[in-house]
């Protein structure tokens, strides 16, 4: 056994993990799916409803995975049922890390992939890929900082907190995003362009997200109870 | 001879609540129980040898294992079921089988068989269709078929009809048979612990106030009924607990009782009888006697 | 269903654990339940069988063989004594349960020890008395 894990305990967490959830899991890229196909008939109207309906379920989806896997073990009081297996502190945050990475991020690539297909097969403008790349960064860092207050902080009103403000606020992101002329400008055009706005953004997001996981991990073990 | 666990020095505080100073140890193949009302720490001490919380202060070791260093392959010997303890209710009593299974080698499904049939459960039936006394004899049978070598129980029978409770302290007493295995168990029934626990530790305000074994518990302690007028010095004697007086009639409750005796004798008192307390008597008398000796 | 060598000890019965156990085992040794050599149950195993702790059983057995109703051979067991002095053995662990079954009846006369100590000398008298008028009797 390797001094810092236990794969097979790892393993074993997140395949209980997912038998908990892979029925509503499979529901929200049901969702999904049908959001992408109303963008990819591309009328304005669908191609509206059909963003709207993806940022939803990602939303949902980001806030279920959540909710199921820290918050309800938490209060339904099974935690100390987990913890009592033969696991370290560690193995349970990298099992809940791992898990997330399958709940949110399949549906989370599931959809960043259709978008991005939708949008260079269809009539939609491709220009329009750069945005949307930088609008599904957000989600990505809502969740991680959402993921990280659901594994430190007990209080569920600060957890309700976090997931929605967090979410919420892709709407002035996307109103900041229609500001800077260099994204905004080539949305409608047919050319993708990699402004150094756009790049800058998206390595922040990526990187902060990656961040505040690994600040979670360093705080989760140093925890002096698990029940 | 290996302990079953040691606790040097624990304080463990919480906002309303600390363990102060606990030093305690379980010989391996021995029963304790821990007594005390709630809130004494009974639930906590059972966290900390369980890898679920993590002392302020002092060490902790469990068969041979330092916590939490070695957590894993402590708890890998261990079965840790306390009261507030909840399975997953949207999975069948056979889901939580096969996820306990695959973390514990030594699980034995032939007795998991055995305990389910002896319980009553139904494997394929959710939890959240289980009364309180069937999850209580689920977590149970969890932590029985992985054949743990310390078994740690957190009020096993509370909250139990009397063919539950018969049910589950039969289970207990069968790991008696095996000498490799020992047992930490809380319970409000001082009669259940009178009876199976070989050793026997009262905790009251987060500390240790008395650990011994059961036997010395029972012989030091007598209930002395006498006639006559007592020195009013009485109730400073070494070892006396407690005194009532009704008319000329007193009740002494005293650890040592010959010299009590003999004193009561000297001083012109009537001894009527002296007769043994049981452990719940003992317990109230060492928590109001408090520090005396 | 549990079986076999489990004895049969009651919270309710006024006498320690430890008491009942050496009194039945001393009733199955009398009624021949359990015939000389025989192999008693290991301190685990009566435990478990009988629900009380390891250390109650521990202590009935040492109560036992300092009665000299059986023998403890190391790493073998205990065994029901062979010796020919079985049968005073039994009366003896008989005569100090009834002395017991006399203290605690006296306890609850509120009979102190010396008034009880005068009564015991008098039936002890009485009986003596008997023995000598019927000299047959007491040699029997």
């Amino acid at each position: 056994m390797s001094p810092l894990a236990n794969l097979p305990m790892i393993r074993l967490l997140v395949a209980k993990d997912w038998d908990l959830f892979q029925r509503q899991l499979a529901a929200y890229v049901g969702a999904g799916i049908l959001a992408l196909a109303l963008i990819g008939s591309a009328k304005p109207w669908t191609f509206y409803l059909g963003s709207l309906l993806l940022l939803v379920v990602l939303v949902a989806a980001a806030c279920f995975a959540i909710s199921t896997s820290l918050l309800t073990e938490r209060k339904e009081r099974t935690l100390g049922f987990v913890m009592s297996l033969p696991v370290t502190p560690l193995d349970f945050y990298l099992a809940k890390i791992a898990g997330n990475l399958v709940t949110f991020g399949v549906p989370f690539v599931v959809l960043v992939g259709g978008t991005a297909g939708v949008i260079l097969s269809t009539p939609v403008p491709d220009g329009l890929l750069v945005w949307s790349l930088l609008v599904f960064g957000h989600v990505l860092l809502a969740h991680a900082v959402s993921l990280s207050v659901a594994m430190a902080v007990e209080s569920e009103g600060w957890n309700t907190f976090a997931m929605i403000a967090s979410m919420v606020l892709v709407n002035p992101f996307i109103m900041m995003l229609g500001q800077i002329p260099a994204i905004a400008g080539p949305m409608r055009g047919e050319a993708i362009v990699w402004s150094a706005e756009a790049i800058a953004i998206l390595s922040t997001q990526v990187l902060l997200s990656a961040a505040v996981i690994g600040f979670t991990g360093w705080v989760h073990c140093r925890k002096r109870a698990f029940y | 001879m290996t302990a079953a666990f040691t606790l040097s020095g624990v304080c463990k505080r919480y906002p309303a609540f600390a363990l102060e100073d606990v030093d305690l140890a379980l010989p391996e193949g021995e029963i304790m129980g821990l007594v005390g009302v709630n809130g004494a720490g009974k639930s906590t001490l059972l966290r900390l040898l369980g890898g679920l919380a993590l002392p302020d202060r002092g060490t902790i070791e469990v068969l041979g294992h330092p916590m939490p260093a070695q957590q894993v392959q402590a708890k890998r010997e261990i079965g840790l079921a306390s009261e507030d303890m909840r399975l997953y209710g949207s999975q069948t009593l056979r889901w939580h089988m096969d996820l306990v299974r695959a973390a514990y080698p030594r699980w034995d499904e032939a007795y998991a068989g055995e305990l389910l049939r002896r319980f009553d459960l139904r494997a394929a039936q959710p939890l959240k269709a289980f009364s309180h006394g069937q999850r209580v004899k689920a977590l149970l049978l969890l932590n029985l078929a992985r054949r743990p070598r310390l078994l740690l129980l957190d009020e096993p029978t509370t909250g139990l009809d009397p063919v539950a409770r018969a049910e589950v302290l039969e289970a207990l007493s069968e790991v008696l048979r095996d000498a490799a295995r020992s047992v930490l168990f809380s319970s409000h029934d001082t009669h259940d612990i009178e009876r199976l626990a070989d050793r026997i530790t009262f905790l009251h305000g987060g500390r240790v106030i008395d650990a011994r074994d059961t036997a010395a518990f029972l012989d030091d302690w007598r209930r002395i009924v006498c006639h006559g007028a007592l020195p009013a010095s009485v109730g400073q004697w070494d070892g006396v607990a407690s005194v009532r007086a009704n008319g000329s009639l007193s009740e002494l409750r005293v650890r040592g009782a010959e010299a009590v005796v003999g004193l009561l004798r000297a001083a012109g008192a009537d001894v009527r009888s002296v007769d043994p307390m049981n452990l719940e008597e003992i317990f109230v008398a060492t928590v109001r006697g408090g520090g005396k000796h | 269903m549990p079986v076999g060598d489990g004895l049969f000890l009651s919270a309710s019965d006024g006498r320690p654990m430890y008491q009942q156990i050496v009194d039945q085992v001393a009733a199955k040794v009398a009624a021949g339940d359990w015939p000389a050599g025989h192999a008693l149950p290991s301190i685990r195993e009566l435990a478990s069988a009988s629900q009380v702790s390891v250390i109650t059983v521990k202590r009935a057995y040492l109560e036992l063989e300092r009665a000299g109703l059986i023998v403890t051979r190391h790493g073998k067991g205990s065994f029901v004594a062979e010796t020919q002095e079985l049968p005073k053995a039994l009366l003896r662990a008989d005569l100090e349960g009834r002395l017991r079954e006399v203290a605690r009846a006296a306890a609850r006369l509120g009979v102190g020890i010396d008034e009880l100590k005068r009564l015991l000398v008098a039936a002890h008298d009485d009986q003596a008395s008997h023995t000598a008028a019927r000299p047959e009797e007491a040699t029997r």
